[in-house]
């Protein structure tokens, strides 16, 4: 990710008026090179066409199994259709899961801001067990607690509600807080210090100094949770079984499984389904992408050293 | 925060005992604030992790259906697992198989992309661009898309079928069902690629200048400087990579529910199937623990093996 920000050219700039620095062989260009990148790009690229090109494709195409790879047809009325054609509330589907997708990232942004400044600045006995602790639970994988919480979400009744997907986000998670918690270690601590000594306490110390400082690291984890909860198959699938509460992730599966076994699944409007689905993840990339670096800083190299 | 007061020494005795006295309260009331403010993580860590962690062990010395009272069974599940059940020793068998070759398999692209854009190429920010956008697509659509593209008469058959090869009936097919897995994998290659290039830039250029006066071949120069310099993202993505691909579900759950005959089988649609569909949640609980102590061992394993190949700076300076 950081790729995307750093600029190999920035040495030419800087040179300006010297000669520039001679090629080293290394870095030269082949035709090859062009050759197999061309190759692999167009590998890469050819699934998001196929997309695109099956999105477009006739009924009839489609329940013929008879797609191209570049598009011969274009049907651009599956995209209405979508919403009424497949007997599945569509609709619906992105309905829900815009809001367990947003509403899992404020539950995100606003425990882990908290926590992570409390960890970044206050001092208290035991805080150094509680951040190794943090740090300790990382490493435990989803599946061990997956049971025991299904059945804790079964027994306060929420299961076929949205509560399991969206309020454990309140309660942060470890890899946030660690992010917030670098990121705020690394902000001077003359501010609050002043701020500490015109009587304001440690709440609008977090409120009124961290917290605006804090946006690029909270943009960076409110990307993450809505990708991550956008995306995500596993969790609905567990908690939401009927259709009114499906996000489109699951929506989308239950779309190929509902037709009779006889009958090919609507592919042109399940990929529409697709498309629907990986565009607020391509658009909310691009726009975020230099507050990524910025998490990528934070969290990514210190991951690696 | 302590103070020069110049004053009378009895004076800062007197001024620094209720100093002493102030901080103390302050720092209870720090200490206060601390407690209060990561609440929301500690009440979640208790509820939702070290509660449930609990559970589960216990869970998983028991027979539950959850809609009868759990009987104990000791350690029969995991003997189970381990002793009597075919399908966890397929479901492990076929998650190393998966883990073990599509991990180094994707780095070995990622290393070899990056190289390639690296160089100074036309138009390497939409070549990276192409190679980087699969990895924003969701795991749910990419499995739609793989579903068209690995059918019998598929893309992917049909540029096999230019170069004279019959391809095999991807999803349905028990050898050709776990490799199809594997270049779905492949398909996001380009998140380590973009990593492994970051890291490529910040190789000094003093290296290479040294090496080419050395007269290194680009090939001894690729061996001998980029590779040492980029081990840590490699180990970075080696574990990442190791830990994910164990936990693989969505893909399996989509694409081939397990099958054919369980020759796609992983080991968490196991769990999840044991779980979910026949509600053995005590089984289900120990198969946990046993991914949990593989991922474990794997983790570790890296970790050791690390020191001999993962190149840090600070051991040279």
């Amino acid at each position: 990710m950081t790729a995307l920000a750093t600029k190999p050219r920035a040495g030419r700039k800087k040179l300006t008026g010297e000669r520039e620095p001679r090629l080293l062989s290394v870095f030269k260009a082949s035709p090859a090179t062009y050759a197999v990148l061309l190759i692999v790009s167009a590998i890469f690229f050819v699934p998001f066409i196929l997309m695109v090109s099956i999105s477009l494709a006739s009924d009839q195409t489609s329940a013929q199994n008879a797609f191209t790879v570049i598009p011969t047809e274009f049907e651009w009325r599956n995209f209405t259709e979508v919403f009424t054609a497949t007997g599945l509330p569509v609709g619906r589907f992105v309905l829900n899961s815009v809001l367990i997708a947003t509403l899992s990232a404020v539950g995100q942004v606003l425990s882990s801001s908290l926590v992570g400044y409390a960890f970044a600045r206050l001092r208290a006995p035991g805080k150094g067990v509680m951040f190794m602790i943090v740090l300790a639970t990382m490493m435990i994988p989803a599946q061990i607690t997956m049971i025991p919480q299904f059945l804790l979400f079964k027994e306060l009744g929420w299961v076929n509600t949205y509560l399991p997907l969206i309020i454990p986000n309140f309660f942060t998670n470890a890899f946030n807080v660690f992010l917030v918690r670098q990121f705020v270690s690394r902000i001077s601590g003359e501010l609050d210090e002043a701020a500490q000594m015109d009587g304001l306490g440690y709440f609008g110390i977090y409120r009124r100094i961290i917290l605006p400082m804090m946006w690029p690291i909270l943009t960076a984890i409110a990307i993450f949770t809505l990708t991550h909860a956008w995306g995500d198959f596993m969790g609905p699938l567990i908690y939401l079984n009927s259709e009114e509460s499906m996000p489109l992730a699951l929506g989308l599966q239950y779309m190929t499984g509902t037709s009779n076994e006889m009958q090919l699944p609507p592919w042109n409007l399940v990929m529409v389904g697709s498309i629907i689905l990986t565009l607020p993840m391509i658009a909310i990339y691009y726009l975020g992408q230099k507050y990524l670096y910025e998490m990528n800083l934070q969290g990514g190299s210190a991951g690696v050293k | 925060m302590s103070k020069t007061i110049d004053e009378a020494p009895g004076a800062v005795r007197s001024a620094r005992r209720a100093g002493r006295r102030r901080m103390s309260s302050r720092s209870k009331k720090e200490a206060f604030y601390f407690w209060l403010f990561i609440s929301p993580w500690l009440i979640g860590f208790v509820g939702f992790l070290l509660g449930p962690m609990i559970a589960s062990v216990y869970i998983s010395f028991t027979e539950w259906d959850s809609f009868t009272p759990p009987e104990w069974v000791g350690l029969d599940n995991y003997v189970k697992a381990l002793t009597g059940d075919p399908v966890f020793w397929k479901a492990l068998g076929n998650t190393f198989y998966y883990a073990l070759i599509s991990v180094p398999l994707g780095l070995v692209i990622g290393v070899w992309l990056a190289n390639l854009l690296n160089k100074r190429v036309r138009g390497r920010k939409l070549f990276r661009t192409f190679i980087y956008l699969p990895t924003l697509v969701p795991l749910v659509a990419t499995a739609m898309v793989f579903k068209m593209v690995l059918a019998p008469s598929g893309p992917l058959n049909e540029l096999l079928g230019w170069f004279g090869i019959e391809g095999p009936n991807w999803l349905l097919d028990p050898t050709w069902v776990k490799p199809a897995l594997i270049v779905l994998s492949a398909w996001g290659a380009g998140g380590a690629t973009v990593l492994l290039l970051s890291a490529m830039n910040g190789i000094p250029r003093e290296l290479y200048e040294a090496a080419e006066i050395d007269g290194a071949s680009a090939w001894r120069q690729f061996w001998s400087v980029t590779f040492p310099q980029i081990t840590p993202v490699i180990f970075f993505n080696l574990i990442m990579g190791l830990i994910g691909s164990f936990q693989i579900f969505s893909q399996v759950y989509i694409l081939t529910a397990g099958g054919p005959d369980n020759a796609s089988q992983m080991m968490v649609p196991l769990l999840f199937r044991e779980a979910f569909s026949f509600y053995h949640f005590g089984y289900a609980s120990a198969v946990a623990w046993l991914l949990f102590i593989v991922i474990m061992a794997f983790t570790l394993i890296a970790f050791r093996t690390s020191r001999s190949w993962v190149f840090y700076e600070q051991e040279v300076r």
